[in-house]
């Protein structure tokens, strides 16, 4: 395979988007987890006030994927920011179909995000990846990540709906 | 002390809050790291596209303790996506000035978040807590939070300013 573009996602790739988010659900034996529809993904991140951002990988027909599909990678990312530096870029979802791995597709995709980084001053790019993940780690280490949780002692902590309910509650 | 106020911050209160900021960071011995400025903030909270949203808390004049400060406790948060379950809201940073602990002000702002939350459709409110931070473990503990580094095995990563730019200059 010798062509494949990255492009800023469109309403109309709002499908791909949810299919490629189970897939990669899948891959992690957590696909009826995925609650999110594409009236929200469609929402969420194509209206007034955007709440995520999507780069999508896309081949020519010629290369479509067995069940008929061109958009054959992703990444989902969000602005955050830091009280002490300001604005982050934030990799929520990262992931490329496995029949189109190796192609360099997945560093094409860093390289970009790592432009529109720096293009919109932010002092650096946060993601977050499971400890028993090791080819990610890998990944990622090469381009030069740190372990933030390992360095620094960061853990992440969750307060689901019903705590938050049960918290607006109490008098 | 009886009465304190919570409300939104406004561009008025960006001094206060940079200077909170610093106050927690004093605390955590790192006040030189606060590079952002009050300029930063204003352009970065109060513009077109807010890139976060802060709560502060207010006493009236006759309450002040320390001299000439008004404003004594501030939160930040902003709007993050889970691909699985859409919206979430992350709190970023939470401080009360020492004096005005042990009043309720830090529960009533993290009451005043999950209403936020729920009212935003978020599906739960997320946070780091650093692990040697045990106070504020027990704190959030008491309000249901679960530790999803531990319970996951989510470690955050960084890659910074210095790694996107070599990503990005890479042919």
């Amino acid at each position: 395979m010798d062509k494949f573009i990255l492009r800023k996602a469109e309403p109309k790739d709002v499908s791909d988007i949810l299919r490629l988010i189970k897939e990669l659900a899948k891959y992690e034996e957590m696909e009826n987890q995925v609650i999110l529809t594409e009236e929200d993904l469609l929402e969420d991140g194509f209206g007034d006030h955007p709440f995520y951002h999507c780069i999508v990988g896309e081949v020519p027909e010629k290369h479509q994927s067995a069940d008929g599909h061109v958009i054959i990678g992703f990444a989902m990312y969000y602005f955050t920011y830091d009280p002490w530096i300001g604005k982050l870029l934030y990799l929520e979802d990262f992931y490329v179909m496995k029949e189109y791995r190796g192609f360099g597709m997945g560093s094409e995709i860093l390289k970009k995000l790592s432009h529109t980084a720096v293009r919109t001053r932010c002092s650096s790019m946060h993601f977050i990846v499971a400890e028993w993940n090791k080819p990610s780690i890998e990944f990622y280490k090469r381009r030069g990540a740190s372990d933030l949780s390992l360095e620094e002692g960061w853990r992440l902590f969750k307060i689901d709906k019903q705590n938050l309910m049960k918290m607006t509650d109490e008098e | 002390m009886a009465k304190f106020n919570l409300r939104k911050a406004e561009p008025k209160d960006v001094p206060d809050i940079l200077r909170l900021i610093k106050e927690l960071a004093k605390y955590e011995k790192m006040e030189d790291q606060v590079i952002l400025t009050e300029k930063d903030l204003l352009e970065d909270g109060f513009g077109d596209h807010p890139f976060y949203h802060c709560l502060v808390a207010d006493v009236p004049a006759e309450h002040q303790k320390v001299e000439g400060y008004s404003v004594i406790g501030f939160a930040m948060y902003y709007f993050t996506y889970d691909p699985w379950i859409g919206k979430l809201l992350y709190l970023e940073d939470f401080y009360v000035m020492k004096e005005y602990r042990g009043f309720g002000i830090g529960s009533e702002i993290l009451k005043t978040l999950s209403d936020t939350a729920v009212k935003n459709r978020c599906s739960c409110m997320h946070f780091l807590v650093a692990e040697s931070n045990k106070k504020s473990i027990d704190f959030y503990m008491r309000r249901g939070a679960s530790d999803l580094s531990l319970q996951e095995g989510w470690r955050l990563f960084r890659i910074n300013r210095e790694g996107l730019l070599k990503m990005s200059a890479e042919e």
